[in-house]
């Protein structure tokens, strides 16, 4: 089976679109991960936030949709401009559209909120690690 | 008052009765007008033919429908049948995990579900930068 069955094409494509929104808008990094995942959920999801290329600026969307759960992770410098409140809220925004049986629009619209939330001024000097 | 009584139930009576005979004409009429088909004397000029046999009735009337039925089916699932399974908010996921907004060569880190408690500490020297101890986040359930 190929990778891309599990979700329509057009589904990839919003969450991929709301990927590169969030990413213009905040200018950090988002990964999304979807599919079944080991039990520990936070540190599965720490330890893909290591393995990406700059995880002091990234952000992790883990869901797994066979167990129900939902893990945001931001990394070190991402955490300053999306802080826990702001990826709990995106976190109750995903979860209120999954339980309506609606996977990919929940991602989707979750991963533009975390980087509307993360959204702030330019500074220089200080927008690099 | 009695005689109040009186007039209304011979009312319901006669409706009652109106009604059943209204009922017993419409059926009556429309049988007898469909009486000719219950003939078995031949009209001037019909021709019945040969009667089917068994065989060829079992096959109009049966096979026939059957393999409709079974075409039409096979029509409605053919395209979810070529798509492979779908994710279902009742199934769970069926397939392999996907990736969004990630590199194409990254490694997805091995679970940690059989390591335990190791592997959600990597080791002092395995990433230098520690991002763990610093970043934040939120879980949550549905």
């Amino acid at each position: 089976m190929l990778d891309g069955e599990v979700l329509t094409a057009r589904q990839q494509d919003e969450i991929n679109r709301a990927i590169d929104i969030a990413q213009r808008e905040s200018g950090l990094t988002f990964t999304v991960y979807v599919g079944p995942a080991p039990d520990d959920l936070t540190a599965y999801a720490r330890q893909l936030l290591a393995a990406l290329p700059d995880p002091e600026q990234s952000v992790v969307v883990l869901v797994d949709p066979t167990r129900r759960l939902l893990e945001i992770v931001t990394g070190g410098f991402a955490a300053r401009n999306l802080n826990d409140r702001a990826c709990a809220l995106a976190a109750a925004a995903m979860t209120s559209t999954f339980a309506a049986g609606d996977l990919s629009g929940g991602i989707a619209s979750g991963v533009v909120l975390l980087g509307e939330q993360a959204r702030h001024p330019r500074s220089l000097h200080l927008d690099q690690p | 008052m009695v005689g109040d009584r009186v007039d209304y139930l011979s009312g319901v009576t006669i409706r009652t009765v109106l009604r059943a005979a209204a009922v017993t004409g419409a059926t009556t009429g429309a049988v007898l007008l469909g009486s000719p088909a219950f003939a078995a004397h031949r009209d001037d000029g019909d021709d019945p033919g040969k009667g089917l046999s068994a065989l060829e009735t079992l096959l109009i009337f049966g096979v026939i429908p059957v393999a409709l039925f079974l075409f039409i089916a096979l029509l409605v699932s053919a395209p979810s049948i070529a798509r492979g399974p779908r994710y279902r908010a009742d199934r769970g996921w069926q397939g392999p995990p996907l990736l969004f907004g990630a590199p194409r060569d990254l490694q997805l880190p091995s679970g940690s579900s059989q390591s335990g408690g190791q592997a959600i500490e990597p080791a002092p020297g395995d990433s230098p930068s520690e991002p763990a101890s610093e970043g934040g986040g939120a879980s949550a359930r549905w």
